[in-house]
């Protein structure tokens, strides 16, 4: 992993190189984050690149990335460790004569407790521990990127359970003591804003809202990821989808959205933006019925409008 | 200098709402040292990523932010020329008082600002404040002499100083007023931090009429019906565990070789609780009414069902504009379509049975919010029997005082046997208290 970031516009600079293009507010996050040693709690509507950005920052900083998804119901054994129970009790089957002959010779049940109680140690070790995401992060001989994904689909108990993670970078596991990160990971939580995060785990992280992004930064990210795309048409499309953002709509259009309807265009070898074309294309940008019977009536407005372009 | 800017600029968003732990405060030094100080785009997005925890505090943020920074904008010319124009020349004056004329206006802003160093602005508590802390703030500046200075010509019975005690006067004034404006942007900034938390006291406890003439009503209705919903989410979670669950339980004992190690158990059912509301938005009762509703559909993550019934002359079921627009919004349209006076209990509970008897079930809770005013007319208090008789509870909220529950046209006692429990609800603790007794109840 690098170790050092030089400047925001380092971050820019080297997220573009990825096909991840970003504005001065995200960079400065990451910039942020990896210099203060601060988790970043991302979040925004649906489909703005929230994952993405944990990706591009694993990539930037040659680190691997681990990502856990959040649902509602996770718990620290599926999180954290978990241990082996069937090889736990496929060894003490296995070893049951070698058991039965240290035992052998103990007299008496509290001997026999005893020297059990020394064998326990070596059932609750590395040999059966099943680590899970955090605790791989912790452990890993390397810096890493940590992905809380949807934190806010996990339970409220899971997020305290976060706040020794978030804060010192360590968790209690009973059995075992404290593990402290080797490294420490540079964490990235993200929230589709479900439901209200608590106060203590807002206090961890540094904030980043990430909005869908304007026409310029949208643009851009087209002119990035689809470069088929010839620039009439990028025009176009962004003005269009810039326009169905400001509808009152159940589910917005958000910019996967339109990567995904400009790449579907270069397929069907469009010039510009049809009425028909849009009609018959628009169940790739809009998910609901009703805002696609919405989006379908302001279509002739929007036509028939001249524009600036 | 810079540290104190930004310890004071923390005051003042702490004063705004937004809650700043020390720890977060000491990350927005360091983000601030790090990016340093002079790109402002760039300090003001550290700024707010380390002390801005969600959009509605960002918003805070920036209005903050633009007035706490602006001193530093603003350059010393434009508005500030009139001073330049009216100095008085130096000549003849205690050295004093020359020194402090003979400034240019930036030099005078200058001075200001380092006398405003010396007083801590953040114990201004009220408006009235300002010109006590005015006069602290030009003593500090040394224009006390300047008051001597304009006194001693004042008493000379030469023309040329009675002239220059009039300019000096005159200059006095702008210097003052220079220094007005300067309190009261820190008060803007500080002193409203103390008022914040006097204002949401009595917020909490003002008559519902009265509180449309505070601004930040809508946050605090927000605020606290969040606070109450998250508070029942958790009560609701540890009341959730049901009877063991056998078949996992076996299911996990295998590890264990067959040692039922680890239990699990059956959820509980959730109960299917609905809650219809009532609300008269005639006149007298229409504020009790906006908040009411506003309260209980802020609350749609832990009251799913909730349908609610609007009368004053005429009776409609009102759900349908709260799933179209937000609460305050809905609240608004509902009061322009039914709004009028002449309100009829009677006839309300006999539509409102013929409406929705059939929904009425044990896990309906039914709320009437109303003075019970029935202008004379006939009680009808048999269909309000029918519908307490099928739904599990009724509960009444009355904006007026309980002593007034029966003067003149009011009829509570005809309604009162058929109610769980009634209750008296003028105001936002009193409604917060109701909300927190359904939540326990439905």
């Amino acid at each position: 992993m690098k170790t050092r970031i030089e400047s925001v516009e380092d971050v820019v600079r080297n997220f573009a190189a990825q096909d991840y293009i970003c504005d001065q507010r995200t960079a400065l996050a990451v910039y942020l984050a990896a210099q203060l040693h601060k988790p970043v709690l991302v979040e925004g509507p649906p489909g703005v690149g929230k994952t993405e950005l944990a990706k591009a920052a694993a990539a930037f900083l040659e680190a691997p990335l681990i990502r856990m998804q959040c649902y509602e119901g996770l718990d620290e054994s599926r999180a954290l460790y978990e241990w082996k129970y069937g090889k736990q009790l496929l060894y003490t089957q296995l070893l049951r004569d070698k058991l039965s002959d240290l035992l052998g010779d103990a007299e008496g049940l509290e001997a026999s407790i005893k020297r059990l109680g020394d064998l326990g140690d070596a059932f609750y070790s590395e040999t059966f521990l099943e680590p899970r995401p955090l605790l791989k992060a912790l452990r890993s001989d390397e810096p890493v990127v940590l992905l809380i994904d949807e934190i806010d689909k996990a339970d409220q108990e899971f997020e305290a359970f976060l706040l020794e993670l978030l804060s010192d970078f360590q968790i209690s596991i009973p059995e075992m003591g404290t593990v402290k990160a080797r490294h420490q990971p540079l964490v990235f939580l993200t929230s589709n804003d479900q439901r209200e995060l608590s106060d203590a785990l807002k206090r961890r992280c540094l904030h980043l809202y990430i909005p869908y992004p304007g026409a310029d930064l949208e643009r851009r990210i087209l002119a990035q990821r689809v470069p088929e795309l010839g620039e009439q048409l990028r025009e176009q499309l962004v003005a269009f989808i810039q326009h169905l953002r400001e509808q009152d709509m159940k589910k917005l259009p958000a910019i996967s959205e339109t990567l995904d309807w400009a790449r579907a265009l270069v397929l069907l070898h469009a010039e510009t933006l049809e009425p028909e074309l849009v009609e018959q294309t628009l169940a790739l940008v809009l998910k609901n019925e009703q805002d696609v019977a919405l989006a379908r009536d302001i279509l002739p407005h929007w036509f028939r409008k001249p524009r600036a372009s | 200098m810079a540290e104190r800017r930004l310890h004071e600029f923390i005051q003042a968003l702490r004063g705004a709402g937004v809650r700043i732990s020390p720890v977060e405060a000491e990350e927005a030094f360091r983000a601030a040292a790090l990016v340093g100080y002079a790109g402002r785009d760039r300090f003001r997005e550290s700024l707010a990523m380390t002390l801005a925890k969600s959009q509605l505090e960002r918003l805070e943020f920036d209005r903050c932010f633009e007035a706490f920074f602006q001193f530093e904008s603003v350059d010393g010319d434009g508005e500030n020329d009139a001073t330049d124009g009216a100095r008085p020349d130096g000549e003849g004056l205690e050295e004093e008082v020359a020194e402090l004329v003979a400034q240019t206006p930036e030099g005078l802003e200058q001075t200001l600002a380092r006398a405003a160093g010396e007083i801590d602005f953040t114990a201004m508590e009220v408006i009235t404040q300002q010109g006590l802390y005015a006069r602290r703030l030009l003593m500090s500046m040394g224009m006390g002499a300047v008051d001597d200075e304009i006194l001693r010509l004042d008493g000379s019975p030469k023309s040329a100083d009675q002239r220059r005690a009039a300019q000096l006067r005159d200059w006095r004034q702008q210097v003052r007023d220079l220094a007005v404006g300067y309190v009261r942007r820190q008060f803007e900034l500080h002193g409203r931090a103390h008022g914040r938390a006097l204002r949401e006291h009595t917020m909490r406890a003002a008559p519902f009429r009265e509180l449309r003439e505070f601004q930040q009503v809508r946050l605090l209705v927000q605020r606290m019906a969040r606070r109450l919903a998250s508070l029942h989410q958790r009560r609701q979670k540890r009341a959730k565990r049901g009877a063991l669950d056998a078949r996992r339980t076996l299911k996990a004992s295998l590890r264990y070789n067959a040692v039922p190690v680890e239990m699990h158990w059956r959820d509980r059912q959730r109960l299917r609780s609905k809650v219809l509301v009532i609300c008269d938005v005639s006149s007298s009762v229409r504020e009790a009414a906006r908040f009411l509703l506003q309260f209980l559909y802020a609350m749609t993550d832990v009251l799913p069902k909730v349908r609610s019934f609007a009368f004053a002359s005429r009776f409609d079921e009102v759900t349908g504009d709260f799933d179209r627009y937000e609460p305050d919004i809905a609240v608004g349209r509902i009061l322009d379509r039914l709004s009028g006076s002449g309100t009829d209990y009677g006839t309300m509970f006999k539509e409102f049975a013929n409406l929705c008897g059939g929904e009425i079930d044990r896990h309906t809770t039914v709320i009437v919010l109303g003075d019970a005013r029935n202008n004379d007319l006939p009680a009808g208090e048999q269909h309000l029997a029918e519908i307490s008789r099928r739904a599990r509870q009724v509960f009444w909220l009355n904006p007026e005082p309980e002593s007034r529950w029966n003067s003149g046209d009011a009829i509570m006692a005809s309604y009162l046997p058929f109610c769980r429990s009634a209750r008296r609800c003028a105001n936002l603790n009193d409604l917060s208290r109701f909300t927190d007794y359904l939540l326990r109840n439905v």
